[in-house]
């Protein structure tokens, strides 16, 4: 079984390279007549045939998001929750009074009150999340979105598998897995894919004739320096001019949304976000991260929360009922992740702050099989401990996995020989929270 | 005969300037030794691991490697020919001495503690004390103020970021509530790991995070109170409502641009261990005092508060502590020698359990006598044989740490990449625009109070009052002047202060000088310049959106496509075809062209005009060779 999960993203490879191949020498684009062929569920066992979900679109609320103020309110317990109100969802769970229309998306939602970590720093907390493991310095981890380009192979063989945006580009590392896994960082969402297109000044004789000159020194070059990190460009060169002449490029311009679908979404760049990853999943990209920072709020924590929250509930419920209506939601994950939580206590002397609190935080799932308008885990009456069905960081991307239907176990290994899995190291394994698929 | 500019330049700086004679481990004869003794150490690390002592690079790779990571760009074609034409013993050094003098080196190392700090404009409150602290960053760097100081400024500074040079206020303001970092930045342990659990990483126990946080526990905003108490009456009807009012603006202005930017006294000493505290050696809630988890034993009371107790903290950090000292060198080794003595750069590691005990005694000892003058310690860096190393890219293999087995090949940094462009286009890089920085008072958008006051003196005043009456009526008895004043909008200083508003450049300007960090979609972002969130938070990995910004983007509309561009000189200096393709490759490669590169060029060119060089110009930016450091 692992064997063929392995081949699997091989043999997409070896596919990609024979159109490759039959595109520079036959003269012809075949690209787009093959790809239909080649793509989606088609290829490949899955490790569970269940597994419904065939894209990611994975929301980082970055700097720590308090779980008592969004997710898991405490309404009975007021020393802790302050000035927020706890509001009745479609589902069977309650949420702050902040995530007004995301209450009304409930039924479709998968709350996870338990999330648990040991990791209470900015940093490392990022990169756990995105990658999990810890950071170490002899070797990168791939982030999530690498792991499933790797495993799952593209969808559409044109467009990248893996998009963030409003993103740290380290979020979008490729890792050991190599630089053709790695996520296409766009820098805001409203410009959609910048310089995709040759400049007018540019003929098409003269941009070959650049290529070739810089191939032709760039064979001296790696005689003598061919490091993985120079050889890395190779390929990204390959993939960008591939980029440059498909058909889907449209994908990436959200300005082909009509007005009042821009609005919806919400005009920041978290809205407008959203709205480019439901255009790129529908154009088979596997993966999208879209981030909101702005959560660290050790300081006037009930200001910055609610204004980072009503950012997230347009943005987000916007997204998973667009989703809803287009039949995408049945076959996409949507997930709102954070490194940690927020303390219980307040912190008077900085406006009512909260500090960091791994201990207990959430996180949210909608669609790609998960079945909705339920509540996992739970914390105790200050949202200070879990008390019922910890979920890890680790948890949580074998649960991407598992909704992919890849195996989070399987074992790649790095250019150097160790072995490294999606679900984390072997001594923190995640297991997939098989119960709350449908 | 005319000297070239780079020579004039040489002469000028060679000449005794006054320090060098009276310190003498910075005189010319100091630094050469001192650069012979790391040389020596470094050379035993070869003769134990019995390894090939690396070659030594030739000019044009010594030429380019040094600009790049002493001035952090490329130089220019009139500094490539002058350089390579020149023949004179010594020249490396004095290139090092003409780089050095560079404000280019200011530019440099001020991106580099920008990305340590996680300093940026703006912030979260509408740019309240971002910019006196930018200021404070850039002018320390500028003046090279010692490493230990500024460190120091940093930890125990209090008052108000407006007040005159107290900028270093901005460093705990920028990350109010979470005092820790400092550990990870300054001496190399992660305490910020063991906040919340004991460090499944390393040894630091929860306890030993508060004790420490203890020492910088308890800043406050200065008069946050009276603020609050001024403004009770007005807001009672809704904070919403007052806020659209002139007053309300003037109020909350005030609160975040004042108030928000400064800090009452220098800690408390002790702190509350939190309500979900787990282990045995505490409660939750009890109070505990300040204990020094490493170096020199400090501590403080948990029964009453220590004032101060920022300054002992700042004291213990900077003074005598091996591991301020090694984190200082292990970094300056790196951003010299291109890997660090030991990795992680910022992970303490006691020197006999490094690779070259000896080296790293030797230059501990080095930062201290030259009293943590990161100038002269990078000065001494650059001239020696280990710097000059060939590149190796099996270094990482070799089993010796990196940086003693010949350099590590690396991609330039974003900032890097960004600068060497800028200076293909202007012609003396180090002469374009700088960020500005002036304390005038600007209110909704224009300065106000021109003549009459100020940030400063708004500042001093505005926190010196106790009394929330007399508070409201100097609060709204300014705000009538600001009122009239703008009918009143002449004069020269009105013009000045029009002009001098703080803040980065923009455009075409070094990276230093431009937004921090530079906005979202930026050819700087696109290369992994870091967003400030994270400590060192920028990246050198490769992407496609990089690519596509080479051959499409940014670098074609202001490079390749920019008939102006300074990379077309080459065209007006050269006479022939042969001599502006060699120009070309001096300034974008700081080499000539092979015998074979010449022929393709040739043929890239014949006939094609205008055309041929811009398509040379952009083939030769998208080589490996121009994106890597060798």
């Amino acid at each position: 079984m692992r064997e063929r999960i392995f081949l699997k993203g091989d043999e997409v490879e070896r596919r990609q390279f024979l159109v490759d191949a039959a595109r520079s020498y036959l003269g012809v684009s075949l690209t787009t007549g093959l790809s239909v062929g080649l793509s989606g569920t088609s290829l490949g066992k899955h490790y569970d045939p269940k597994a419904k979900a065939e894209h990611v679109i994975f929301l980082n609320m970055g700097g720590g998001m308090s779980h008592l103020d969004t997710f898991d309110t405490k309404p009975k317990n007021k020393d802790i929750q302050g000035p927020v109100e706890s509001i009745k969802t479609t589902g069977d769970f309650q949420i702050s009074e902040y995530l007004a229309e995301t209450a009304k998306v409930g039924k479709h939602l998968c709350v996870i009150n338990s999330m648990t970590s040991k990791q209470g720093a900015h940093s490392q907390g990022q990169y756990l999340l995105h990658r999990s493991y810890s950071p170490r310095r002899t070797v990168v981890h791939p982030a999530i979105g690498a792991w499933v380009v790797r495993m799952k192979g593209r969808k559409n063989l044109s467009l990248p598998g893996f998009v963030t945006t409003n993103t740290s580009p380290a979020y979008a590392s490729p890792g050991f897995l190599g630089a053709k896994y790695g996520g296409v960082p766009l820098g805001r969402p409203d410009e959609g894919l910048k310089n995709s297109s040759r400049p007018e000044s540019v003929s098409e004789k003269d941009f070959k004739r650049r290529l070739e000159i810089a191939d032709a020194m760039n064979r001296t070059f790696k005689e003598s320096y061919g490091t993985r990190e120079v050889k890395a460009y190779d390929s990204l060169y390959e993939e960008a001019v591939k980029l440059m002449e498909s058909k889907d490029l449209v994908a990436f311009d959200i300005r082909k949304e009509p007005q009042h679908i821009r609005k919806a979404y919400g005009e920041g760049r978290f809205g407008q976000g959203c709205l480019l990853a439901r255009r790129l999943v529908q154009a088979g990209v596997r993966f999208v991260e879209v981030s909101l920072g702005g959560w660290d709020t050790h300081y006037d924590n009930f200001t910055a929360v609610e204004r980072q929250a009503r950012i997230l509930d347009q943005g987000f419920s916007t997204l998973v009922s667009d989703l809803e209506k287009r039949g995408l939601l049945e076959n996409t994950l949507v997930v709102i992740a954070t490194e940690f939580g927020r303390t219980p206590k307040i912190v008077e002397g900085n406006r009512n702050g909260r500090d960091h609190h791994p201990s207990a935080f959430s996180a949210v799932l909608a669609g790609g099989g998960v079945k909705g308008g339920q509540k996992f885990g739970q914390t105790d009456h200050e949202g200070a401990r879990v008390r019922k069905d910890p979920v890890t960081i680790q948890d949580l991307n074998a649960t991407i996995a598992f909704a992919l239907g890849l195996d989070h176990a399987e074992v790649l290994k790095s250019p150097s020989g160790r072995p490294f899995r999606m679900g984390g190291p072997e001594k923190e394994l995640g297991k997939p929270i098989r119960k709350i698929f449908g | 005969m005319k000297l070239p500019g780079f020579i004039l330049l040489m002469l000028l700086c060679s000449g005794g300037s006054a320090w060098s004679q009276k310190v003498k481990l910075k005189s010319e004869a100091g630094m050469t030794k001192a650069a012979l003794e790391v040389d020596r150490h470094v050379a035993d690390i070869f003769r134990r691991k019995k390894l090939a002592v690396p070659k030594v690079v030739d000019d044009s790779t010594f030429l380019r490697r040094s600009f790049l990571v002493a001035i952090g760009r490329i130089p220019t074609l009139e500094e490539v020919s002058d350089y390579l034409g020149i023949d004179e013993q010594g020249k490396r050094k004095l290139l090092i001495r003409y780089l050095l003098a560079s404000d280019g080196y200011r530019s440099h190392m001020q991106n580099y503690v920008f990305d340590l700090l996680r300093a940026r404009d703006g912030g979260d409150r509408a740019g309240a004390f971002s910019a006196p602290y930018m200021e404070f960053i850039r002018s320390s760097v500028a003046a090279n103020k010692r490493w230990d100081r500024f460190a120091y400024d940093l930890v125990s500074a209090t008052g108000s970021a407006w007040e005159k040079g107290n900028g270093a206020v901005g460093y705990y303001i920028r990350d109010k509530g979470m005092p820790l970092d400092t550990m990870q930045i300054f001496t190399g342990e992660r305490l910020e790991c063991a906040q919340c659990h004991d460090s499944p990483t390393n040894q630091w126990e929860r306890m030993d995070f508060f004790e420490l946080a203890a020492f910088t526990h308890g800043q406050r905003e200065i008069n946050q109170g009276v603020w609050d108490k001024a403004t009770k009456g007005y807001r009672d009807s809704g904070t919403a409502a007052f806020r659209r009012t002139e007053k309300g603006r003037w109020y909350y202005w005030l609160r975040d641009n004042i108030h928000y930017g400064t800090l009452s006294g220098q800690g408390v000493g002790r702190i509350q261990l939190p309500s979900d505290y787990q282990y045995r050696d505490g409660d939750p809630g009890e109070h505990v005092g300040g204990k020094t988890p490493f170096g020199k034993r400090i501590r403080t009371n948990d029964r009453k508060d220590t004032p101060q107790s920022r300054v002992k903290f700042a004291k213990w950090m900077t003074e005598k502590n091996p591991n301020f000292d090694y984190i200082a060198v292990n970094r300056m080794w790196a951003r010299v020698m291109g890997s660090p003595l030991s990795e992680p750069v910022d992970e303490y590691v006691e020197a006999n359990k490094t690779a070259s005990p000896r080296l790293v005694k030797f230059l501990t000892r080095l930062m201290v006598d030259l009293e943590y003058d990161l100038k002269a310690f990078q000065s001494i860096l650059l001239r020696t044989k280990t710097f000059q190393f060939a590149a190796n890219p099996e270094a990482k293999k070799a089993g010796v740490p990196q940086g003693f087995n010949g350099r590590q090949i690396s991609r330039m940094s974003a900032e890097q990449i960004w600068d060497s462009l800028v200076t293909l286009v202007a012609d003396r890089p180090e002469r374009l625009p700088k960020r500005k920085f002036s304390d005038y008072i600007y209110y909704g958008g224009r300065p106000v109070l021109v003549g009459k006051k100020t940030m400063s003196e708004l500042s001093t005043e505005l926190t010196a009052i106790k009394d929330p009456r007399k508070y409201r009526a100097y609060v709204e008895g300014l705000l009538k002047e600001v009122q009239k004043g703008g009918q009143n909008s002449g004069g020269n200083q009105m013009m000045m202060a029009r002009r001098s508003r703080p803040g980065p450049s923009s455009g075409l300007a070094r990276a230093s000088e431009l937004e921090a960090p530079a906005p979202d979609g930026h050819l700087l972002r696109a290369f992994g310049q870091s967003d400030r969130n994270l400590v060192e938070g920028a990246t050198k990995e490769s992407n496609v959106a990089q690519v596509l910004e080479l051959m499409n983007g940014q670098v074609e509309k202001m490079v390749v496509s920019n008939e102006k561009a300074a990379v077309y000189r080459a065209l007006t200096k050269g006479q022939s075809a042969e001599d502006q393709i060699r120009y070309i490759f001096y300034a974008i490669l700081s080499r000539g062209p092979s015998e074979e590169e010449m022929k393709m060029a040739k043929g890239a060119v014949a006939g094609a005009q205008r055309k041929g060089y811009e398509n040379l110009v952009s083939a030769l930016l998208s080589t490996r060779e121009f994106m890597f450091i060798r």
